[in-house]
């Protein structure tokens, strides 16, 4: 009778709230022409982005990063073993090179020193002009766990868990994100309703490396104006 | 008069022995609803081919081989190996690479470290899986050196379509994906 009250019965499971998300957006629009793309996923493996990302001719490599430091020891994790540590969560493969990194809000639970030993693992493996889509928390509180997000179109992001018990949250300022990740270069920003920066970063180039769009309604508009600014 | 209906259905002398001789020459067909085990007390290092399905419960550390069956990891089963195969589910614990002429499958209670290559990976909310997943049509030779079969080979989906049943991790249902839902900023 859901459909003649409007309303949803109690049985029929909510649904994840979705939002517009203009940095994956401009993520997916800078992926360049070519046979293949490879992204890198640094969130929990969830079957609809690997899907979107394939039809985007992407090869996809998940590494859901923080569940894979939680099962390690504090030893491991610890200032200065992190190197060890990536090497084996993050194997190199000698002709991969990445287009694009999604680390959603993964950053918010690493200390600044693992986010700098991933970045330096990862930055000979990044393709000219890669780009980032990077979430980070403005507020004191964050989940416990990441949130799971889901692409649900080009723009379109779905997310899951955020209501569950919350931890003491990095707030990181867009300053050490910047030192954080070292050869990327903030091109993009737009504040969330959830409290949340979400930030489009370009490798290289900066603020000159978002292309135009490269075909139909794929990429960003042509100017940077379609973010609100902080 | 009385051996009339004897003589109508005896079959003539001279098929008999050409129908015996023919199935002879024929070497056994594959059985393809054949399926072998490996239990969860058995623990297998070296390598596996055949003609059949495999559902691993035990330990396997080597290399499997059955391009055009089905290989199933059950919750129970630890395989360090390569597989090749048409269709690979994993439900226990995976290290290797895996390459499927059709899909692969990843169940939620499933650990799975390595690379994954089919024209169709599903992978379910709250599995571990840490690798790559290219839904690419599978090369010759990748992992395994048996050739995959071609005519089981499916093109893979030319825009991004949910071809396997995935549920959330609290059991429920996925959203659609649609460029007109509804969003917020």
């Amino acid at each position: 009778m859901s459909w003649l009250f409007g309303k949803r019965s109690v049985a029929e499971p909510a649904r994840p709230p979705v939002r517009r998300s203009l940095a994956l957006r401009g993520l997916l629009a800078g992926l360049r022409p070519g046979p293949r793309h490879a992204v890198l996923d640094l969130g929990p493996p969830v079957a609809d982005n690997i899907e979107f990302l394939a039809g985007l001719s992407c090869r996809v490599r998940i590494v859901d990063l923080q569940r894979s430091l939680a099962a390690e020891t504090a030893e491991k994790t610890a200032e200065g073993a992190m190197a060890a540590l990536l090497e084996r969560l993050l194997p190199v493969e000698p002709d991969e090179r990445y287009d694009a990194l999604l680390a959603w809000d993964v950053f918010d639970y690493l200390r600044p020193d693992q986010v700098s030993s991933l970045m330096g693992r990862l930055s000979p493996l990044w393709q000219p002009e890669a780009r980032a889509l990077v979430l980070l928390s403005t507020g004191r509180k964050i989940p416990m766990k990441p949130v799971r997000h889901r692409i649900l179109g080009l723009e379109t992001l779905g997310e899951e868990g955020l209501r569950q018990p919350t931890r003491p949250g990095p707030q990181y300022s867009e300053l050490q994100l910047a030192r954080m990740m070292r050869g990327f270069s903030v091109s993009h920003r737009v504040l969330l309703k959830t409290g949340m920066q979400e930030y489009l970063l370009v490798r290289g180039a900066g603020l000159g490396a978002l292309a135009a769009p490269t075909s139909g309604n794929a990429g960003p508009p042509s100017n940077r104006t379609w973010f609100r600014k902080r | 008069m009385w051996n009339k209906r004897e003589n109508e259905t005896m079959p003539s002398s001279a098929e008999t022995p050409q129908a015996v001789v023919a199935s002879s020459a024929l070497p056994p067909a594959p059985r393809r609803d054949a399926s072998g085990g490996i239990g969860p007390s058995i623990s297998i290092v070296g390598d596996i081919t055949g003609e059949e399905d495999l559902t691993i419960l035990g330990k396997v550390k080597g290399k499997i081989d059955l391009p055009g069956y089905n290989v199933t990891v059950g919750e129970s089963g630890r395989v360090e190996a390569d597989v090749n195969a048409k269709v690979v589910s994993v439900a226990g614990e995976v290290h290797g690479n895996l390459i499927a002429a059709e899909q692969i499958l990843v169940r939620k209670t499933a650990t799975m470290l390595g690379n994954l290559k089919a024209p169709r990976v599903g992978l379910e909310d709250g599995c571990c899986f840490r690798g790559s997943v290219d839904m690419e049509r599978p090369e010759k030779g990748r992992v395994a050196s048996a050739p995959l079969p071609r005519a089981t080979v499916p093109i893979a989906p030319a825009k991004p379509a949910s071809p396997l049943p995935v549920t959330t991790a609290s059991g429920g249902v996925m959203a659609p994906k649609s460029e007109t839902a509804p969003v917020r900023s």
